[in-house]
């Protein structure tokens, strides 16, 4: 063990001496650090612009005069994606979704405005993110620092040198992979500082960024395992360089862009018409509020008038119309709930191929384990749509339950040919104060570490291969000819 | 011609050069066939919102009475339709919506809805030629050229070599015509196939090439201009592997931060909320005030502009329009700071030519931002239209009967 600390010493002092190398850490270093600033802040002013306007659509909300509930059915609300709270470090999906959702009656809109759509087409091109840097920028680096290592040695002759004053392959390799570590170390600096601090933002968050730090690490110790066993493989330090670039293009660049593209064709999912079609076909057939013979709500009134023992909706002991849109909202309801129910399905199992994909690209699984960790995946996203949705169903149920109880069924009825009935029907807006606020948190850290761990098992699968790739290595420098 | 065949020969008889050709044109051929496949769903998508939309207008027929009717239930379908070289640069067409239904009401509750998406799919960027030409030709390149000279100087056959007669006609140009028409073949005959299916027009096919040639032809440049340095093979590979680096995944990334600092776009959500207070308000404003403001626009109206103390779906149509218009300018300051922000990338675009040339890609495939914009100006314009369709019934009183909803306005998606 030793020797491969002399030889780790002897490594770091050779590229210390390199100027390319130290401009290679130094750039690495800057965009690492620009990129932890711009996201830190840009994040951290969404985080504020999100929750003050979900504070100012809940004020605005509770500041509505006296009206008709069925109004504020349609004026509804606004529902706001919370930012995660490791969101600065990795903020994954968010910019490519909707980050805000408009809760009305009888509709279930899409999430608008995220910041992919309102940018320039640059924004395809990866955003400068810590997660960003550490997944695609760092292995690079490595590479270039690392290729030659062994296979420098090799050619200048040094190699059967070193081999013949009595240094192990074993401390040679193990010295070489000690002192890419520590550039890697560096390299990860930065972002672990971003981490950190994000860390001390939400205590709750420790674990967490504990956990993202060691996916992180061990990805990185897989890139510097595998750039050491293919620098001592190479005939040359050229071939090595070469093979390096390709297994990171392959890994970093073409794999995720592929398994994503192939997932989408692979489990096609419905678009956001076929659903409105295929939901307003099947709303026809279940129960037409438009339809007044339309037999669904033809029984629902029959039931009522039973159950109340009288022969007219207007003798019964609420007005009707509540009811009624309350039986109309639980139809379409069950309906968005039933399409979203499969259209998530469908994404997950888009998402799941991605996260199988990894099996070819670590650079997929510390994805994974990252933007699960950051609660930044489309996880988080599809739990927000569904809380929000649940949240907006309760929302009109209880306005159309204000309209049951509060509005006087003969108001209602004459409302749209009387204006003074119409004045009547206007209720009380300290009713709406009343109304709950819409919140969203995403999965537990508990949660969210277990929900980490497929991906992190398959970084272990990728260590694995490292460190095997590593021994035959060794074996090929113990062998004749090294 | 002689050089370039035994040129040619000598790089068939080069196993990794020709597996790394092989490679880069299976890749292309892949980002084909998965583009004509995305295309291919998209319009099937399309077909599916039109032909179900007969269907939709036969169940409005069984219940609209009035044209405000008609109005506040019709959803009419407006779409995007993929170019004939979008299968080759999809662009922006995942994560800005290709299909929207809209109605008369307030359009600016209805425009900014997003289809739904796998954002995951959307993060690591599309697979398509204009990715494969713009970031995996240039690492084929720099595979095949950057040793041009300095591997036969390692080789020790450089001055041999140099030493012949017409040394640069005879062996370093055809060798690298070779090398750089090869990497050219496995973009283009993909490409080619791929027009064919599509049926693109030839010009726009040719253009697109261009394109392609332009990419190979810069790398090209960069690589000759780097490998003639003198440096050790292995030196010239990490130069050009860090120049492709900072230009194609660095540099953009930078821009686009700087870009989005640079030009600040009003808060979306903002615009959303004030255009639905104003709506909303305008069950309270007085009607007199609603109807004055709204006749000004539309004085032809104005015989029939007077309404009723209770519910007229005229006055509901009039403050829906006004609320619009209230937030006009944001709406317009919104868009504009959008379409700014893709003016500077396209500036920036002259100064690292990779994102230049994938950004005049997707604009010649039309999936870019400023597509995805133009699509927007043509649903303002075919709302516009649908509105006042719905004008002239409301405000002449006369019927609207099951033959007036056969005859709302359809949208061109040529001009909106």
């Amino acid at each position: 063990m030793r020797q491969a600390f002399v030889i780790a010493v002897a490594d770091l002092r050779l590229m210390l001496r390199s100027r390319l190398a130290l401009i290679g850490v130094a750039t690495l270093l800057l965009l690492s650090g620009i990129a932890a600033l711009t996201s830190a802040t840009q994040m951290a002013a969404a985080a504020k612009a999100r929750s003050a306007a979900q504070i100012a659509t809940d004020e605005q909300f509770k500041a509505q005069p006296s009206r008709h509930p069925h109004r504020m059915v349609h004026y509804g609300t606004y529902a706001l994606r919370p930012v995660g709270p490791l969101a600065a470090f990795d903020p994954g999906v968010d910019a490519f979704t909707g980050t805000v959702l408009f809760l009305e009656g009888h509709r279930q809109n899409s999430a608008t405005f995220g910041a992919a759509r309102e940018s320039s087409d640059l924004v395809r091109f990866g955003q400068l993110t810590p997660a960003f840097v550490l997944q695609t920028l760092a292995p690079l680096l490595l590479v270039f620092l690392g290729f030659a290592m062994v296979a420098r040695e090799r050619e200048s002759g040094s190699l059967r040198a070193l081999l013949a004053h009595g240094a192990g392959a074993r401390a040679i390799l193990i010295g070489k992979s000690l002192a890419l570590s520590a550039i890697a170390m560096l390299a990860l600096l930065p972002a672990l500082t971003a981490l950190g601090w994000a860390a001390t933002q939400h205590p709750g968050e420790a674990g967490i960024a504990a956990l993202t730090a060691l996916a992180y690490a061990g990805y990185l110790l897989i890139w510097v395992l595998g750039i050491v066993a293919v620098s001592a493989l190479a005939r040359t330090s050229q071939a090595a360089l070469v093979t390096l670039i390709a297994a990171w293009a392959l890994i970093v660049v073409l794999v995720p862009r592929a398994a994503a593209g192939w997932a989408s064709i692979a489990a096609p999912l419905p678009s956001r018409v076929d659903t409105e079609i295929a939901i307003a076909a099947d709303l026809r057939r279940i129960g037409d509020s438009h339809n007044p013979n339309d037999p669904h709500f033809a029984a629902f009134k029959a039931q009522l008038l039973k159950k109340y023992d009288v022969t007219r909706t207007e003798d019964l002991p609420f007005n009707y119309r509540g009811a009624l849109g309350q039986e109309g909202e639980r139809l379409t309801s069950q309906l968005f709930k039933d399409y979203a129910a499969r259209a998530d399905a469908i994404q997950n199992a888009q998402s799941a191929r991605l996260a199988a994909m990894g099996l070819l690209s670590p650079a997929l699984a510390v994805r994974r384990a990252s933007m699960v960790g950051a609660a930044t995946d489309l996880g988080t996203h599809l739990a927000f749509m569904s809380t929000a949705e649940a949240y907006r169903y309760d929302l009109v149920q209880r306005l159309n339950g204000l309209q049951a109880s509060a509005v006087a069924s003969a108001d209602d009825t004459a409302r749209s040919r009387d204006p003074t009935a119409e004045q009547r029907t206007r209720i009380s807006a300290d009713f709406w104060k009343t109304m709950p606020e819409f919140r969203f948190t995403p999965l537990n850290p508990a949660a969210r570490a277990t929900a980490m761990l497929p991906a992190m098992a398959l970084l272990g699968l990728w260590l694995i291969a490292a460190i095997a790739l590593l021994v035959l290595a060794k074996r090929r420098l113990e062998g004749p000819g090294a | 011609m002689s050089h370039l065949a035994r040129e040619a020969w000598l790089f068939g008889r080069s196993r990794s050069a020709v597996l790394a050709v092989l490679l880069l044109a299976l890749c292309a051929a892949a980002s084909i066939a998965l583009g004509l496949a995305i295309v291919a769903k998209d319009k099937a998508a399309i077909d599916r919102m039109l032909a179900g939309q007969p269907t939709e207008i036969a169940a409005l027929t069984g219940f609209v009475k009035e044209a405000g009717d008609g109005a506040y239930y019709g959803f009419q379908p407006t779409w995007d339709p993929p170019s004939d070289l979008a299968f080759a640069a999809l662009g922006n067409r995942d994560i800005a919506p290709a299909m929207l239904r809209i109605r008369a009401l307030a359009l600016e509750g209805q425009i900014y809805e997003n289809e739904t998406a796998n954002p995951e799919l959307a993060l690591p960027g599309r697979f398509d030629l204009a990715f494969v030409a713009v970031y995996l030709a240039p690492l084929v390149l720099i595979a095949l050229l950057h040793d041009l000279w300095s591997g036969e100087r390692e080789a020790g056959r450089f001055y041999t070599l140099s030493a012949l007669p017409l040394a640069r006609q005879r062996l370093w140009v055809p060798r690298a015509a070779v090398r750089v028409g090869g990497v050219l073949m496995a973009l283009l005959i993909p490409f080619a196939v791929g027009t064919f299916v599509a049926g693109t027009a030839p010009p726009r096919a040719l253009g697109f090439a261009g394109l392609i040639m332009l990419v190979i032809v810069f790398w090209a440049a960069v690589i000759v201009l780097v490998a003639r340095r003198g440096s050790l093979s292995a030196i010239n590979a990490a130069s050009l592997a860090a120049i492709w680096f900072a230009l194609t995944l660095v540099a953009p990334a930078t821009v686009n931060l700087a870009v989005n600092a640079a030009v600040p776009v009003p808060d979306g959500a903002a615009l959303a909320r004030e255009n639905r207070e104003d709506v909303h308000a305008g069950w309270d404003r007085p009607r007199g005030v609603t109807m004055q403001r709204f006749l000004a626009l539309y004085p032809q109206h104005s015989a029939g502009g007077t309404v009723p103390p209770t519910f007229s779906w005229k006055w509901y149509f009039a403050f829906q329009h006004l609320g619009d218009l209230h937030v006009a300018a944001e709406s317009r300051a919104y868009r504009d700071g959008i379409g700014r922000r893709a003016d500077l990338a396209r500036t920036a675009g002259f100064l690292l030519p990779p994102a230049g040339l994938a950004q005049a890609m997707a604009a010649m495939a039309g999936t870019d931002v400023s597509a995805q914009l133009t699509y927007q100006e043509r649903v303002r314009v075919y709302h516009k239209r649908l509105r006042e369709y719905y004008y002239d019934f409301l405000f002449s009183e006369k019927g609207f009967g099951p033959a007036d909803l056969q005859g709302v306005p359809r949208f061109d998606p040529d001009r909106g």
